[in-house]
């Protein structure tokens, strides 16, 4: 049975990515930087709690890691950890580049240390591109406009470099948004969803929001894990843009959560100048070829649906909640 | 209004204390770490939207590892008081991560200091410090005066943030204070504490749910006092016109074995069928003993705790048996989400 070990397990893509691996025989083992006080909330509401043991592991602590990679010995370890708001960057600089940068560093200073053969997954991001005038392919240059995104870059960069200097088995997956149920309230997407459900069950409030003339490409995250470990098993190991290829503004996402549930967004939403960030992406879009040529993956969920299902998923906690 | 601030808010004391000040009509800010599970149980029921215009309790994204993130906090919040309560808080585990305790509870220390300095603000700084600070002990009991002997990276952290402390105070004129607070605990202790554990596992064992409960060491002795009861001192030491080091602790002993005895003696069990050592939760260095020695803070805080051991323990097992008692009902409360501005 082969082990697997996901750093930052307690978060969306962690959650969908467990309940993957083990669906196919893995053992998997979760990391978080303090297991005991976790609630792990996101793997109990998918129902893999159970199957999945945390261990207390905090990337930028050396010790940690040696001790996390020699006790479990993984085959695969998919990091997934570290700070991971855009807007929360920019309040917290340092942490942020600690977690993603020097979290990442240490851990491929681990794996090269420990010289066992282990495949790394290593979670980029397409806010590493910034603002580009191209749909962004593997080859496109970044130009971060974020302290998350240097951040990401950073570690993008450490990881490419380990791979060519040292002979690693490591990859990057440069990931386009990807939403769930389990987004954290803190993004845009699931406050949207969420305020569009409360107002429809007849709260008064408003609806603030920033910058709405954003795009973006959003997909599904539990079709985006299944990335992520396809990544891995390709024998050669390389960098993937992974994304549906279909861009539409943050205003078409709002018309169509709050049409779902028959309001008219107008009606709810403000705008707020406060949650504009210091230096915005106006538009992110990708041409994610390379993963469907290569690991023959393609996005079969699109944003509209990505949008209903967000909506159902808020409705039936609603209920719960209610009962 | 007064405004604190208080780091480490979503733990045991944090919780204590932000239910303290805000009966004595504080503003309350607490920071909170970004985390991908919100782990605010324990101050849920205080916790009110933050659209709320009548809430005086707001929590605040933060990290103690982030200078620059302490700095702007200051710099917007202008608190009056800070309660440094955010650490890395587990003896067993600091083992683990010894590089990651120095940071968040030694550093995270200093960089609150620097803050406080840095924006010129007259706001008093309260550090938690700690009874395993005196470690290997070298007199019984322990006082202000006791020479410290730490024995764990978390005590070694701590002994760094109180130097500190005192330094600040020293150096710049910092209403800064020490609090060195002998073991506390409550129902609201974390589970991997080895009181609540016992609790938590009589509570299991009588429901059914679990038949043994694996411990380190059982003769190891503490000072334990009601957590209730030394945030109030936490208070008192903040409101006194100048910044000193006091001892809290209750003045009597016990051992972790005298703590099942009484426990599991109230719960009509017998730990010795239920209770099994497991080596893996010896320290690598282990503290023997400890007892305080609070005359200090009883003359000139006027402070005292109330709680007694006995009642402590019997408190502690009625809560952990109602937890489970209306989680195998089905009438455990619902949580409900918080989110930090």
């Amino acid at each position: 049975m082969p082990t697997a070990v996901i750093c930052g397990v307690t978060g969306q893509d962690g959650a969908y990515l467990s309940e993957l691996l083990l669906s196919k025989g893995y053992q998997v083992i979760g990391t978080s930087r303090d297991a005991e006080a976790t609630r792990a909330s996101n793997l109990r509401r998918i129902g893999v709690a159970d199957r999945v043991p945390i261990v207390s592991t905090t990337l930028t602590d050396f010790r940690s890691v040696m001790q996390l990679l020699t006790k479990y010995k993984p085959d695969e370890l998919y990091n997934l950890a570290g700070q991971s708001s855009v807007s929360l960057s920019f309040e917290q600089p340092v942490e942020t580049l600690e977690s993603i940068g020097q979290g990442t560093i240490t851990l491929l200073e681990a794996i090269r240390f420990i010289g066992r053969p282990m495949r790394l997954y290593n979670a980029g991001s397409a806010e590493c591109f910034g603002d580009s005038a191209e749909p962004c392919t593997e080859e496109t240059p970044f130009r971060p406009r974020s302290p998350y995104a240097v951040a990401k870059a950073t570690a993008h960069w450490a990881l490419a470099n380990y791979r060519e200097a040292y002979g690693l088995h490591a990859c990057t997956g440069i990931l386009f948004n990807h939403e769930s149920p389990l987004r954290s309230p803190r993004f845009v997407t699931r406050k949207i969803v969420a305020a569009a459900c409360r107002i429809a069950s007849g709260s008064k409030e408003k609806l603030k929001l920033g910058n709405i003339d954003v795009e973006r490409d959003w997909g599904w995250a539990p079709e985006y894990v299944d990335a992520m470990w396809r990544i891995l098993q390709h024998p050669v190991p390389k960098d993937y843009v992974i994304a549906t290829g279909v861009t539409v503004s943050l205003r078409d996402f709002i018309q169509a959560a709050f049409g779902h549930v028959g309001l008219n967004w107008h009606d709810h939403v403000e705008n707020n100048p406060e949650l504009i960030r210091p230096s915005e992406i106006r538009r992110g879009h990708a041409n994610p070829q390379l993963a469907r040529e290569l690991l023959g993956w393609q996005a079969k969920v699109h944003v509209e649906q990505v949008v209903t299902r967000m909506i159902e998923a808020e409705r039936t906690a609603e209920k719960v909640l209610e009962n | 209004m007064t405004k604190a601030l208080i780091t480490g808010i979503t733990g045991q004391d944090g919780s204590y204390l932000a239910e303290l000040l805000l009966k004595k009509g504080y503003e309350v800010f607490g920071l909170v770490r970004r985390s991908s599970s919100f782990n605010t149980g324990r101050i849920d029921h205080i916790y009110r939207d933050s659209h709320d215009p009548e809430t005086r309790l707001r929590l605040v994204y933060g990290d103690l590892n982030d200078a620059s993130s302490l700095n702007h906090m200051l710099r917007t919040i202008r608190p009056d008081e800070i309660y440094n309560l955010g650490a890395q808080s587990h003896v067993r585990v600091s083992f683990d991560v010894p590089e990651y305790t120095a940071e968040v509870t030694g550093l995270g220390c200093l960089r609150i200091l620097e803050a406080i300095r840095e924006s010129g603000l007259n706001c008093k700084f309260y550090q938690a410090s700690s009874s395993e600070l005196y470690g290997k002990v070298v007199e019984v009991p322990q006082k202000e005066t006791t020479p410290f002997y730490p024995r764990s990276p978390y005590a070694c952290a701590k002994a760094f943030a109180y130097y500190i402390t005192v330094n600040y105070r020293e150096s710049y004129g910092t209403f800064a204070t020490n609090g060195i607070l002998f073991n506390h605990e409550s129902p609201r202790r974390g589970e991997t504490f080895v009181t609540r554990k016992i609790t938590r596992g009589i509570a299991n064992i009588k429901f059914g749910l679990d038949d043994k409960l694996y411990l380190g060491n059982l003769d190891a002795k503490r000072d334990w006092g009601f957590a209730g009861d030394y945030v109030e001192g936490m208070w008192m030491m903040m409101q006194q016109a100048e910044p000193d080091d006091y001892v809290l602790a209750t003045g009597e002993t016990h051992s972790v074995r005298e703590f099942l005895d009484l426990a599991f003696d109230y719960a009509g069990l017998d730990w010795k069928k239920h209770v099994e050592i497991d080596p893996r939760y010896f320290r690598p260095a282990e503290v023997d003993l400890l007892l305080g020695d609070s005359t200090k803070a009883r003359k000139k805080l006027g402070w005292q705790p109330r709680v007694s051991f006995p009642e402590l323990v019997r408190m502690m097992v009625d809560a952990d048996l109602e937890l489970i008692r209306a989680r195998v009902h089905g009438t455990g409360a619902s949580t409900r989400p918080v989110r930090a501005d």
